[in-house]
């Protein structure tokens, strides 16, 4: 059954902070026990520009984009066309905004539930630096029924370094706020007793990559990934780590490669026009067996694209973005607390496989931040390859792949490292055989790995499945629990590990399932192809593939799929 | 000789109340683009203003052959013309109280550049002019003033954001 | 006859989202007063970006443009100027851009002396990401999340690097000094040869402590140094708030002017060659 939950814009401009009370209110409803997830859209200035939070509250920890907005709280219209796209409203959308400004006929067309509120006048009154953002969101506590001591304590926290009259206002406006809440038959999800936490996509793979043993991080600033690399520094500092701010993304990945080669678990993070910056060296991990991990948080493609906007669009450079034949990892987080197990076991993989893991998280995952319980962590722990000795091969040829790995300061196992092709030694060939050899071997120890069962998610039965990968699993979930509504039973199954793809679990996970549509947010319909490229269909393969900027719409997956289905 | 000294003051002039149009019409539109639009009214009314005092002057110089001076060659006391603002007085959060506070020490150091024009100049329709302009530049000033007292005081802390800068690309 | 352009002419209609009190309104202001100056032809002017918000500014001048990818804009330039040498070609973008990710191509730019300018746009942060230290943010500045003890290595000195790797003309401006910097733009491209104008224009958002530049920016009272070493003993002692022109040299442009036409049977001559 579908879950219940309660979609809230906030849209704002020139300063008004609405961003702010998103995140106050998010972190309250989550003290509170809800759950719920915070996007955020914004104009293209720095400063002062239209601005919205996007709130979706929850019953359940399955986060996609709100197909409608069941409330708006508009503190002004400047601007607001640019939001029409993404903030759908409906006739039972309750819309409370500024008295003083004229609604636009393009929402009064859609509802005529609008309650308008002198919200400057009254943050004015309140206190001379009051704000409208502290009324609205002391208002919308209100409605949610959340205790406004929590609000005043949050907002405090979060203004602890402003001056003193700025923050007596804000208490104050809070406050007023709750008083101002007009009466409304919102249909408010239930709350538990549980202890959450409150973090986004990117902090959960910081942290999860410091949990796995990474130590060195080098940096290049890029949206939408800076956040990750941002919280690393002080994360780092925390466990005796070094963060370098790289001069670009070449320097980053070769200097992950340095300390990878001095035996320091290293990672970086970036985007598409980074990534692409990076596969020359990437191979160059694959080819010298150095392990790294690199996380690609998918923005609007190609080159410059939509940097803001979240899409599905490096899946093709993540799996063939290296020149010659150069297998590696790929893997992609489920959706925000997935983060955490993905990264984790991303970078235990590619430490042990001693090969190159790109993680694709994306911008929907990556930015929006959400009420999680304690995520599930990787635990898995890798045998270290046997120690070195006496007579020390580097690329020696082994049962699984895998060559014990020395380290500099290892006595007696001096080696050089190598892009070039080389032999077990690790000198430089040309040699036909070792071509061969080598070639087997970097991709043996990867296609002969049992990666177990965390390769996907598989939920829900039937004869039609969706497949796809990332921010689509919980589109597709949702998808799915719609279809089931109108009787149309689906099986979902959602992808972690790309490369090497488990071909086996997944033609056992659709055994029985006649049709199968792969779902994935890009205009290319790489996943389509690569999964047709990859293995032999007894299914009859469909593809529904919707380029970004908005976010997946599972009520349009469902259509389609319905559609598909012929019923 | 001295139609020379007028044209040369004349187009010093032009260039002064040119360049406050143009500057206050861009800094009106920045604002507008960042949502401040009380200021960025502010703006275009004074915008306007230097409009009309632009148009008089350039009535005044009709006849005159103008020399042609390009914009970093003109003698002006400081970097900018007088009574252009400079771009990096403002602020997406400025208040208008600040805006005209602004815009009345532009027409202050106007008011000064036309005296300081007529009391160095040696002739006659030169010191005329520039006279009648530092008087009319006194006006604004005036009229501003008078703006400025009507308006609330600002509050403490007009230039906080809660929200963290937008990360646009 | 054509009416002289003014400034304004030279400016689109797309209107500038940088944060008022960005240094680089100043800068626009200024570029559009050196065409006016010049006389520019709109049509036969490049303007050549990276990513960045300084590398937004083609957007704002009517004239062709191309904005590229980070860090690359100066190699895009280069390629036009050989491509096209009778178009004027401006590149510029910020000290991210242009010393960071793009400060191989900015040594070998200055290298050959191609003759274009380079306007750096130098605001000692990467604004467009949020407010990280750049190649020229001083040791110690504090106010990055990624570098929170500050940088903690020396900055970048863009003025030495330019003479070191060989270019030939070095001017410096300052955003507070929009009609300085308009005559030293058109100076840089009269200039025949790589001309680089280190342009520094604050960022109000994350480095409002900037604002203090306005104290210690003083135009350099002397003239142009006209030999190497005078320049670097300039360059390697300075603050780096000293405008005008630092720094002028005449050297022989590169690519040489073509010889004579190609020869009309060029191409059958070439495939000829490998009669056996």
């Amino acid at each position: 059954m579908t879950q219940k939950h309660l979609s809230i814009a906030i849209t704002g401009a020139g300063g008004a902070g609405v961003i702010s009370c998103g995140e106050l209110l998010l972190q309250a409803w989550g003290r509170a026990g809800g759950r719920g997830l915070l996007r955020k859209a914004f104009g293209p200035q720095i400063r002062g520009g239209e601005s919205a939070a996007l709130l979706k509250l929850t019953e359940r920890e399955r986060y996609t984009a709100a197909e409608r907005y069941d409330l708006l709280v508009a503190m002004d219209w400047d601007n607001y066309a640019r939001f029409e796209d993404e903030i759908c409203l409906s006739a039972d959308t309750l819309v409370i905004c500024e008295e003083k400004k004229p609604v636009p006929e393009a929402v009064s067309a859609l509802t005529s539930h609008i309650v308008t509120l002198p919200f400057a006048a009254e943050a004015r009154s309140t206190h001379q630096d009051g704000r409208v953002n502290m009324l609205a969101l002391g208002l919308l506590g209100k409605l949610l029924g959340l205790p406004v001591d929590s609000l005043c304590e949050l907002a405090a926290r979060k203004l602890t370094k402003k001056p003193d009259p700025y923050r007596e206002a804000a208490e104050l406006c809070i406050r007023r706020g709750a008083a101002l809440s007009p009466p409304s038959e919102l249909d408010i999800p239930p709350r538990s007793e549980a202890q959450r936490w409150y973090i986004s996509g990117n902090q959960c793979a910081g942290l999860a990559a410091l949990e796995a043993g990474i130590r060195l991080v080098a940096a290049y600033p890029i949206t939408p990934a800076s956040d990750t690399l941002e919280w690393l520094a002080g994360g780092l500092e925390a466990v005796g780590g070094q963060l370098i701010q790289a001069e670009d993304e070449l320097a980053a990945i070769n200097m992950c490669l340095g300390a990878a080669f001095g035996g320091v678990p290293a990672f970086t993070a970036t985007s598409g026009p980074g990534l692409a910056l990076m596969t020359e060296s990437i191979g160059l991990a694959v080819a010298s067996e150095t392990p790294v991990t690199i996380l690609n948080v998918q923005r609007g493609g190609p080159s410059t694209g939509i940097p803001t906007k979240s899409e599905q669009s490096d899946l093709n450079i993540a799996l063939c973005g290296m020149h010659g034949d150069a297998p590696h990892l790929v893997l992609a987080p489920l959706d925000i607390a997935d983060c955490v197990f993905t990264t984790g076991w991303s970078v235990k993989l590619a430490q042990h496989l001693q090969t190159a893991a790109i993680v694709l998280s994306d911008q929907f995952i990556g930015q929006s931040t959400a009420i999680i319980s304690d995520p599930d962590r990787c635990n898995f722990e890798f045998p270290a390859a046997s120690a070195a000795s006496g007579d020390y091969l580097r690329y020696r040829l082994t049962e699984s792949g895998v060559s014990a790995l020395a380290t500099p300061g290892d006595p007696g196992c001096r080696f050089t490292a190598d892009g070039l092709e080389h032999n077990e030694k690790g000198t430089p060939s040309a040699n036909n055989s070792d071509h061969q050899q080598q070639l087997q071997k970097r991709l043996h120890k990867l296609t002969a790995f049992d990666y177990g069962d965390s390769w996907g998610r598989v939920s829900g039965d039937g004869q039609v499945a969706m497949v796809g990968f990332g921010s689509s699993s919980a589109a597709m979930e949702e998808a799915a629990e719609r279809l089931a509504e109108q009787g149309i039973a689906v099986r979902v199954v959602a992808l972690r590990l790309l490369s090497p793809l488990p071909v086996n679990a997944l033609q056992k996970a659709l055994s029985g399932c006649e049709q199968v549509v792969v779902v994935e947010q890009n205009h290319g319909k790489q996943l389509y192809h690569y999964l047709k490229g990859q293995m032999d269909f007894e299914q009859t393969l469909h593809s529904y593939a919707v380029p970004g900027p908005v976010p997946l719409s599972p009520v349009q997956i469902a259509e389609r799929v319905a559609g598909e289905v012929g019923q | 000789m001295s139609n020379e000294s007028l044209a040369l003051f004349l187009a010093h002039s032009i260039e002064l109340e040119s360049e406050a149009k143009n500057r206050y019409q861009e800094l009106s539109e920045t604002m507008a683009t960042h949502h401040n639009d009380e200021v960025a009214q502010f703006f275009a009314r004074m915008a306007r203003e230097a409009k009309r005092h632009l148009k008089e002057v350039r009535q005044l110089a009709k006849g005159l052959e103008l020399p042609k001076i390009r914009a970093w060659e003109f003698d002006w006391p400081g970097e900018e013309p007088p009574e252009t603002a400079s771009y990096e007085e403002l602020h997406y959060l400025m208040t208008l109280r600040q805006a005209i506070e602004i815009a009345i020490k532009n027409e202050r150091t106007a008011e000064r550049y036309y005296r300081a024009m007529a009391a160095t100049s040696s002739d006659q329709e030169t010191i005329t002019i520039a006279t009648e302009f530092a008087d009319e530049e006194v006006e604004h000033t005036a009229a501003l003033e008078k703006m400025l007292a009507d308006l609330p005081e600002n509050g403490s802390c007009p230039r906080l954001d809660d929200d963290e800068p937008n990360m646009p690309e | 006859m054509n009416k002289a352009l003014k400034a304004k002419d030279y400016k689109s209609d797309i209107k500038p989202i940088w944060c008022p009190g960005c240094g680089h309104y100043s800068v626009l202001n200024a570029i559009t007063k050196a065409m006016a100056g010049l006389g520019l032809d709109k049509d036969n002017l490049a303007l050549v970006s990276g990513i960045g918000c300084s590398s937004r500014l083609p957007a704002y001048v009517d004239s062709y443009g191309f904005h590229g990818v980070h860090g690359r804009g100066l190699a895009v330039a280069q390629g036009l100027k050989v491509a096209r040498p009778e178009l004027t070609v401006i590149a510029l973008g910020g000290d991210g851009d242009g010393f960071s990710i793009g400060g191989n191509h900015f040594m070998h730019a200055c290298r050959r002396n191609i003759n274009m300018v380079y306007i750096a746009m130098d605001n000692e942060v990467y604004g467009m990401t949020k407010g990280q230290a750049s190649p020229t943010s001083p040791e110690d500045w504090l106010s990055s999340k990624l570098t929170p003890h500050g940088p903690g290595v020396r900055p970048f000195k863009p003025a030495a690097v330019a003479l070191a790797s060989g270019a030939t003309w070095i001017g410096r401006a300052y955003s507070g000094n929009p009609n300085q910097m308009a005559g030293l733009i058109a100076e840089a491209i009269e200039h025949p040869g790589f001309s680089f104008l280190h342009a520094l224009s604050q960022c109000i958002t994350f480095c409002p402590e900037q604002t203090d530049w306005k104290s210690i920016v003083k135009e350099r009272a002397e003239p142009a140094c006209t030999h190497h070493d005078q320049a670097a003993a300039v360059f390697f002692n300075e603050e780096g708030f000293d405008t005008g022109v630092l720094y002028t040299q005449q050297r022989a442009v590169w690519p040489p002017q073509q010889g004579s036409a190609p020869r009309e049977d060029a191409l059958d001559q070439l495939a000829a060659k490998f009669r056996v």
